[in-house]
């Protein structure tokens, strides 16, 4: 459950939500902290819950002597109103059988706080890959259904690559395909969540996803689910990529 | 504890694999359970051992089930735990680290100053006392963690030694007596564990 910081809830409708995914290199959890420390986001609050292994220390971010003692927990929620940002970051793993109920947990808050979108940062094991794959960006994207069309067209224009699907059972020859995350934690979840979502939207008449962006948005590269495939073990960070029109 | 007269309040039951002792035949709820005690004379200051290992799935309840039934206004928590000196990371030298030494995190409710340095970045604290000291945190509780870094595996003198300066907080001080034969007494009980302790006999 999410209890803010101050004695009053803070108010995250139409906010982007951003978080990662706890995957392979903790490529997610390092563009969080990242972003956080960049855009000298505020805590706002705590996301506590029986799912996550408990860890504590010190703040990471401090600029100064009188931030650095500022505890810090597993999972904290990050602001910054002036771009209707709210960033959550994770900072420990989930405890076993515990990623269902929370993937639950997270999208009953982001339903709750009326969330305009979530954007997940995620990664994905590099020897995965094709060969279609190894020769091109590392980088990719997922959109759940219901994206306005102003989003793809943005998504496009960027010259991004729509995450490929590969073989469900990669030993079997004649293997259904499926969208495939090894090493992406719970992205693959909170994905299908997308898709159940959209299915019940259609079912109730309601076509609201939680996993929608209504608008175009400067400034943010990163709208969407962006799997980074990299090596298990290598700790380099991923580039940023490269326009090709350049 | 060697300071006043303590009553048993409760215990915390809990079962996990790592829940072994080295004698089945006669377990003693002391050694294989969380054990609360409060002050006869001040019954509001609760002491709690715990001699078990609480798994990461069974602290979110452990705490629920403790923290549930206490009033929390007023509540100010101190927790002691320690780690193997091999856990704490920093960029100076390892020689000229001086173990056993304590560091301290806090609560942003716990205004008083610790009685040592505060934990630096990058290093973490995980198990119970995390879990103890993120609730705090979240439920906006004083609470200070006092962590002994130490270099050897089994409790002795000079480990516990290290935990001296808390004796003098403004929390323990009403509540320690003979702070200056404070040693004399900790080497009379550590003798009394070393002989129970002792397999080559």
């Amino acid at each position: 459950m999410f209890v803010p910081c101050g004695d009053s809830v803070p108010d995250l409708a139409g906010h982007t939500l951003l978080m990662p995914a706890v995957s392979v290199g903790n490529v997610g959890q390092l563009a969080i902290d990242l972003i956080i420390s960049t855009l000298n986001m505020h805590k706002i609050g705590y996301f506590y819950t029986d799912c996550l292994v408990p860890m504590v220390g010190n703040n990471p971010y401090a600029t100064a002597e009188e931030n650095s003692t500022e505890l810090c927990i597993n999972a904290e929620v990050y602001s910054l109103p002036s771009k209707k940002l709210v960033a959550l970051q994770l900072r420990s793993i989930f405890i076993k059988y515990k990623s269902k109920p929370f993937c639950e947990k997270l999208l009953s808050w982001v339903k709750s706080s009326n969330c305009a979108k979530v954007i997940v940062l995620s990664s994905s094991h590099s020897y995965h890959r094709n060969d279609l794959q190894l020769r091109s960006t590392p980088f990719r994207y997922l959109l759940t259904p219901i994206v306005p069309k102003s989003v793809q067209n943005r998504i496009q224009s960027l010259n991004w690559e729509e995450m490929e699907k590969s073989p469900c059972i990669p030993e079997i020859d004649d293997s259904e395909f499926c969208i495939r995350i090894p090493g992406g934690g719970i992205t693959k979840t909170l994905y299908d969540e997308g898709h159940t979502e959209r299915e019940r939207g259609r079912d109730t008449g309601r076509g609201r996803s939680r996993l929608h962006a209504p608008g175009a948005r400067r400034g943010i590269r990163s709208r969407v689910s962006r799997i980074a495939p990299r090596a298990k073990g290598r700790r380099q960070t991923a580039a940023p990529p490269r326009d090709p029109n350049k | 504890m060697n300071s006043g007269a303590w009553e048993e309040v409760g215990c915390a039951k809990l079962w996990n694999e790592w829940c072994r002792t080295t004698d089945t035949t006669h377990l003693s709820p002391a050694k294989s359970f969380c054990m609360f005690y409060h002050l006869k004379s001040n019954p509001s200051v609760v002491l709690c051992q715990c001699n078990c290992y609480v798994a990461e799935d069974q602290q979110y309840q452990w705490l629920e089930k403790v923290f549930g039934s206490c009033p929390k206004k007023n509540m100010q928590v101190m927790i002691l735990t320690c780690r193997h000196v091999t856990d704490y990371k920093t960029s100076e030298s390892t020689s000229s680290l001086h173990s056993p030494f304590l560091k301290a995190l806090k609560t942003q409710n716990f205004k008083e100053p610790p009685c040592c340095p505060l934990l630096e970045q990058p290093n973490i604290v995980h198990d119970l006392p995390a879990a103890v000291l993120s609730y705090c945190q979240v439920w906006k509780i004083p609470a200070v963690l006092y962590l002994c870094y130490t270099d050897v595996m089994k409790l002795d003198l000079i480990t516990v030694e290290a935990f001296r300066p808390i004796l003098s907080s403004r929390s323990l001080k009403g509540l320690v007596k003979n702070i200056p034969q404070s040693t004399e007494i900790l080497k009379k009980l550590m003798t009394t564990n070393e002989i129970q302790s002792n397999i080559y006999t």
